[in-house]
């Protein structure tokens, strides 16, 4: 079970020399087989001609003295065929009578005169069914006809010892050129398909390059003489444009976004600064009029004081919302501090009531980046505010959830639409209309590996954001 | 049997003979027994070569395969002389007389010996009994009279004392079979053995002589005895007799291993005669 799907992981360079490897392997073994069994057959042809000749040369002399029972001219025929066929495969020849005692034989110690020959028929087969067994002697029997009647048998042993030293050598070499064959194959096919397949590993690198950023493939790696390859890696170059374009896009979007909250905000802002500025201005004419009370000028001069300073926090959370240079910086209870600043205005102007609740200590706090966090709560803020309407009821509640910092933006509006959840909660195309605020607060809750979810409770809203310690965010 | 065989043996020569001479009828016709001459043709040829030259007539060698043929054919006049052995000479002693014996190392003289395998841990005749054996022809002095007497001289005979008796009708094919394992043990002619020991020395290097017999009279030239006045018989007498006084006669002697061709006296025989006598008394 476990060796299929490891193959099956295997590159496909590698996967397709194996299998052309293994075919050649299975190739070889048939071919060696047939090629073995023709040289069986050959061999078995040849054995069976060369004992038949001897066998029927022999018959022929030895008719009369085996009806004779003449001993001496029967081994001096088998004498002079064994020295004929000296050096060569006949081993022994056993020459019996009608009764199966033997007659001569070419070695007269192991087959004595007088002996029954049944020993040596013992796996004695005739000319015509002599067959190669593996063994290294092979018996051959047939019946001794003379003037029409059988008049005794006459048995030879064949050595076979070169024939399957031939068989061997032949095996052997057919498992070597086989084994290079195959390899020479193996390593070709591997080259051939690598070649091949170069045009879609260059594919898989580009698409796997850079995490989620496809690069096109250069023109040079565009295999022109292959149409498929090419408009498959002319199709994905075009889609890495796509993809690049929408990015940015998503960059100007998200970047106009910004400044769309913040001319939201600089109009309740406007009129934030406009108030102090009528009290400011009748307090320096109270002091023009009254120059000489010191009681009222002194009244009115703390008067202006608190206006400018309202006014001066005003500009600095402005400033602070806006600056580049806070990047790195941890949060602090200030931030929030700024954010109510920015945001109670928003929610004045509504009539909105205000639940805010910071209960995270400091050092929470701290383990988050201040800029993106704010950015973050400010969105989430601005789109309650919008939603819970007039007379209606937002709050910020942040805490210290479990191992990191929970914010929890909750408002009585009519709850979110489908299209705003798909922007908040799933990374997929922006669905057409609407800001990219909301979108906004997602990539930058999963760019700090945070969480986000929502539920509804009654007539409120809940969005919570659970944002890890940074550093910590597989804990 | 060996009767049986002889008689078939015979009557072939005899019915063979007539057909023969009227192919050549004015060559001398000289038997030969394969016996001790079976594997070299170049010494017939330089023996019949030699004769021709000392006769001054073409001679035909004729060779039979047993010394009972050789008699046939001697005793029927299907030929004119013959190289055959001491004891079928002495069984037609009254039909037959000597053109000469070969003299071998000096004397006209040779030996029978008893052979068993090399391995053989045989010492004498007697450690035979039981065995194969082979003689070479049954109308052969060393290749079965000597042995056969000897077994008498123990009580026994042959057919019964060896397991087995085959005959391979020449001295170098018991040599063979003794040899080859076909036999424990054979009777072979002393001359052919120790020729065979120069020529062949493999062959005889697989066997090993037991005993030996005494000194008999060497296998004779012979004719038969009313035609040894006749011109071509008693020149082919004379040219035997003077073979070692030509270079063609001494080449022939020098590849038989032989020294000349000597006269003899009936009497070189008395020796296989008296084991004969053996025979004929047991």
């Amino acid at each position: 079970m476990t060796r299929l799907p490891r193959f099956r992981d295997l590159p496909v360079t590698v996967r397709v020399p194996l299998v052309t490897a293994a075919l050649m392997i299975v190739l070889g073994l048939v071919a060696s087989q047939i090629v073995l069994a023709a040289l069986g057959r050959v061999q078995d042809a040849r054995l069976s001609e060369t004992a038949r000749l001897h066998l029927e040369g022999l018959s022929v002399a030895l008719g009369p003295p085996v009806l004779r029972q003449d001993v001496w001219e029967v081994y001096d025929i088998l004498d002079r065929a064994r020295a004929a066929f000296d050096g060569q495969r006949l081993l022994l020849t056993v020459v019996a009578d009608e009764r199966g005692r033997v007659l001569a034989a070419t070695d007269p110690r192991r087959a004595p005169v007088g002996e029954s020959v049944a020993g040596f028929e013992a796996g004695a087969v005739a000319p015509d069914a002599v067959r190669m067994t593996g063994g290294t002697v092979l018996r051959v029997i047939a019946p001794l006809g003379y003037q029409g009647r059988d008049v005794g048998r006459i048995v030879t042993e064949l050595d076979v010892t070169d024939l399957l030293a031939e068989r061997r050598a032949v095996a052997v070499w057919l498992l070597f050129g086989n084994a290079v064959a195959t390899a020479v194959l193996a390593f070709g096919g591997w080259l051939a398909v690598a070649r091949i397949l170069r045009p879609v590993g260059a594919l898989v690198r580009a698409m796997d390059g850079s995490k989620g950023a496809p690069r096109p493939i250069g023109e040079a790696e565009i295999p022109r003489g292959d149409p498929g390859l090419a408009r498959l890696i002319d199709t994905y170059n075009r889609m890495t444009t796509a993809v690049e374009e929408r990015g940015q896009a998503e960059r100007r979007l998200s970047e106009r976004e910004r400044f769309v909250s913040l001319g939201r905000l600089s109009s309740s802002l406007a009129h934030e600064v406009n108030n102090p500025l009528g009290g400011l201005l009748n307090a320096a004419d109270t002091i023009r009029t009254y120059a000489d009370r010191p009681e009222v000028v002194r009244e009115s001069a703390e008067l202006m004081q608190r206006g400018l300073v309202h006014l001066r926090e005003v500009t600095r959370a402005i400033l602070d919302q806006n600056r580049l240079d806070r990047a790195g910086q941890v949060l602090r209870p200030e931030d929030f501090e700024d954010l109510r600043l920015l945001f109670a205005p928003e929610a004045q102007s509504r009539d909105q009531a205000l639940d805010w609740r910071i209960e995270a200590g400091a050092e929470a706090l701290a383990s988050q980046p201040a800029a993106p966090v704010r950015q973050v709560a400010l969105n989430l803020l601005l789109n309650a505010g919008a939603v819970a309407g007039h007379e209606g009821r937002v709050g910020l509640v942040v805490t210290n959830g479990g191992d990191g910092l929970s914010i929890e933006v909750s408002d009585s509006g009519a709850g979110l639409s489908p299209a705003d959840l798909g922007r908040l909660m799933a990374s997929g195309p922006l669905p057409p209309g609407g800001g990219v605020g909301l979108r906004l607060v997602h990539d930058i809750v999963a760019g700090l590996d945070g969480r986000l979810s929502h539920h509804r409770t009654g007539a409120e809203t809940v969005i919570r954001v659970d944002l890890p310690i940074a550093g910590n965010a597989d804990a | 049997m060996q009767c049986t065989r002889r008689a078939l043996l015979a009557g072939v020569a005899i019915l063979a003979a007539p057909r023969v001479r009227a192919q050549t009828p004015s060559s001398f016709r000289f038997a030969l027994t394969p016996v001790f001459l079976d594997n070299d043709a170049s010494v017939i040829m330089a023996l019949r070569a030699a004769l021709a030259t000392g006769m001054g007539q073409e001679i035909e060698l004729v060779q039979r395969r047993t010394y009972q043929e050789i008699s046939g054919a001697v005793l029927d006049g299907s030929v004119d002389a013959a190289w055959t052995c001491g004891y079928p000479y002495l069984q037609h002693r009254a039909e037959l007389s000597l053109l000469g014996v070969p003299v071998w190392r000096g004397r006209p003289l040779y030996q029978s010996y008893l052979v068993v395998a090399a391995d053989d841990p045989a010492s004498g005749l007697e450690d035979l009994c039981g065995g194969a054996h082979a003689f070479s022809d049954p109308d052969s002095n060393s290749g079965f009279l000597v042995t056969a007497t000897d077994l008498v001289r123990m009580g026994e005979v042959p057919e019964r004392f060896f397991s087995r008796v085959i005959f391979t009708y020449g001295h170098r094919n018991v040599v063979r079979a003794v040899a080859g394992g076909l036999t424990r043990s054979g009777s072979v002619d002393g001359y052919v053995w120790e020729t065979l020991s120069v020529a062949e020395p493999d062959l005889t290097a697989r066997t090993r002589i037991v005993s030996r017999s005494e000194w008999l009279g060497f296998p004779p030239f012979v004719a038969r005895s009313d035609r040894t006045a006749e011109p071509a018989v008693s020149a082919c007498g004379a040219a035997l007799l003077g073979l070692d006084q030509t270079d063609e006669g001494r080449a022939a002697l020098q590849r038989l291993y032989l020294d000349s061709v000597a006269a003899a006296a009936p009497s070189l025989f008395d020796g296989i005669a008296a084991r004969l006598a053996v025979l004929g008394g047991g």
